[in-house]
């Protein structure tokens, strides 16, 4: 099966991780009269308060400086430990999807000569070095391609084609909901040997895929947002593990994470252009994108960059009647405070989650059994706490994908190659350490 | 999306969408909308827009069982006489089980 492009390009802007940014407020003096009340009451007291507005962003971490800078550092790690726990269930859950329908589900793991085209050189070559050829050179086109459709996206989101990147983003997220969906449900019923008939399929996938656009695209409990999120996640990663060859798969997650941080952090990379260009205009980035670990809301003050905050419906229309909607829902200055307490959470991209289902996915499919699974879990946990540690220190955008990959690749191999055969000889010998 | 934060005539604008959308065969967004909406129809203290939320609430609630009945009715009726139907089971089949039945 040839997947469209519309899949490829979606991943791209999507490995980001984004600190739910307060926007827009200049650097904060307490005697100005300018701030918004909201943030001197929200500086003044509690802790955990804080812990939002000021770990988060530049803007509010300026104004900060006020306070002892003990707190400070206090405030940042508790911002990160929660945020980490936040992060980490969605992350667990898209891994755990993946790995069950790997192991239990025997078409993501059969052996097909079909490829994606963007990966054509074909790995069953005679010779070790032609493979590796092969699998380098998928790699190269492969990452090309996502360049190109990053670059392409940036472009359209600089000059305002809305309309253009909306479509395509829905086509995307309705392939991956009906086609994909589709498909998948179809291999489960296989793998039990289900007699099912279509129209209660039709009513199953067209319920699922509706209620999906609708959450993703609109308006939705956060939660099942969430959910169908990780759903979508686990099921780009499925097609992956399926259509990427093996030695293709480890060298583009290797040449992704390089990818990931060069685009991220360089001046002129396009994820970064990507993300200041959403900030610079107070606008969320695009829904099917990124994936939102809490409900920001408004507190409602005369501040322009509330737009921003309103929520995780980061579409541009549900934009503008978010933004609509803020008029209305303004009280200024009546919340209590404990209004301000709204958590902002901590935003993850979607391709962040692909990703790492992937690495995963692949070492359950053929690793050798479920210590290369588990370790490769670990790592890549581990590489997102130290991600979201650094996020909590430096306060902007940084890309996940390359210390968890990194952790998760050294891993997988160190374990298949070394901790795999030694168990096993120990085993055989009987000899317990 | 909080619910918490929205005014009152947003939530019942909502509620209302939620409830003629699941007249489009989407039994499961009158789910959504009888879990989403259940702690503010009958749990909440009363206010103006409540009891036009609360006869959404239940009408998608007898909505979504009436369409759990048929198709709990339809799947055991298939489930049960799909091999006695010959062509006509397999030409309803979307998978079809492999072995002796």
């Amino acid at each position: 099966m040839n997947a469209s492009d519309s899949d490829e390009d979606s991943y791209n802007e999507r490995t980001a991780l984004v600190p739910s940014e307060n926007p827009a407020i200049p650097s904060y003096t307490p005697d100005s009269d300018l701030d918004p009340p909201v943030d001197t009451p929200s500086k003044r007291s509690g802790v955990s308060r804080r812990a939002g507005p000021v770990a988060v962003d530049g803007g509010g971490g300026g104004g900060s400086d006020q306070e002892a800078d003990a707190d400070d550092e206090e405030l940042t790690l508790k911002y990160g430990a929660k945020h980490v726990i936040m992060l980490f269930i969605p992350v667990t859950l898209c891994m755990v999807v993946v790995v069950a329908t790997i192991k239990s589900v025997g078409f993501y793991t059969e052996k097909t000569d079909q490829q994606l085209i963007y990966t054509p050189f074909t790995e069953n070559t005679a010779s070790v070095g032609r493979r590796l050829l092969n699998s380098v050179l998928n790699t190269i086109i492969m990452i090309s391609v996502i360049v190109v459709m990053t670059i392409f996206l940036v472009v359209l989101y600089k000059y305002r084609c809305y309309k253009f990147i909306h479509g395509w983003l829905i086509l995307s997220s309705l392939m991956l909901l009906f086609w994909f969906s589709f498909m998948y449900l179809g291999e489960v019923f296989k793998t039990y040997n289900l007699a099912v008939d279509y129209p209660t399929v039709g009513v199953i996938i067209w319920n699922f895929g509706a209620v999906g656009m609708i959450c993703i695209h609109w308006k939705g409990p956060l939660q099942l947002q969430q959910a169908y999120l990780i759903l979508i996640s686990a099921l780009m990663a499925l097609v992956f593990i399926k259509y990427l060859p093996e030695w293709s798969a480890w060298v583009i997650l290797g040449a992704i994470s390089v990818y990931d941080l060069v685009a991220v952090l360089s001046p002129k990379g396009p994820l970064r252009m990507l993300v200041e260009t959403a900030q610079e205009r107070n606008e969320p980035i695009f829904p099917a994108l990124i994936y939102s670990s809490a409900m920001m809301w408004t507190v409602g003050m005369a501040s322009p960059a509330d737009a921003q905050r309103s929520g995780q419906e980061t579409d541009e229309e549900a934009e503008q009647s978010s933004r609509g909607a803020e008029p209305e829902n303004r009280q200024p200055r009546s919340f209590t405070e404990d209004d301000l307490e709204e958590d902002r959470g901590v935003k993850l991209g979607l391709g962040d989650f692909i990703f790492y289902s992937v690495l995963v996915g692949k070492a359950a499919a053929t690793g050798g059994d479920w210590n290369t699974t588990l370790a490769c879990f670990v790592a890549i946990l581990i590489g997102l706490c130290l991600t979201l540690l650094l996020l909590a220190i430096f306060k902007k955008a940084l890309p996940a994908l390359p210390i968890s990959i990194t952790f998760g690749l050294v891993f997988y191999f160190s374990t298949d190659f070394l901790v795999q055969p030694f168990m096993d000889n120990l085993a055989d010998h009987q000899f317990y350490i | 999306m909080n619910l918490e934060r929205l005014p009152n005539e947003e939530k019942l604008s909502l509620c209302r969408k939620y409830y003629l959308g699941g007249f489009a065969f989407l039994p499961f967004l009158w789910l959504v909308n009888v879990v989403w909406f259940f702690k503010e129809a009958f749990v909440k203290p009363d206010y103006t827009e409540q009891m036009q939320i609360k006869t959404y609430v239940k009408r998608s609630a007898l909505g979504l069982l009436l369409w759990v009945t048929v198709l709990t009715t339809w799947i055991t009726i298939f489930q049960r006489f799909r091999a006695e139907w010959g062509e006509v089971g397999d030409y309803l089949s979307f998978t079809i089980p492999l072995g002796i039945p």
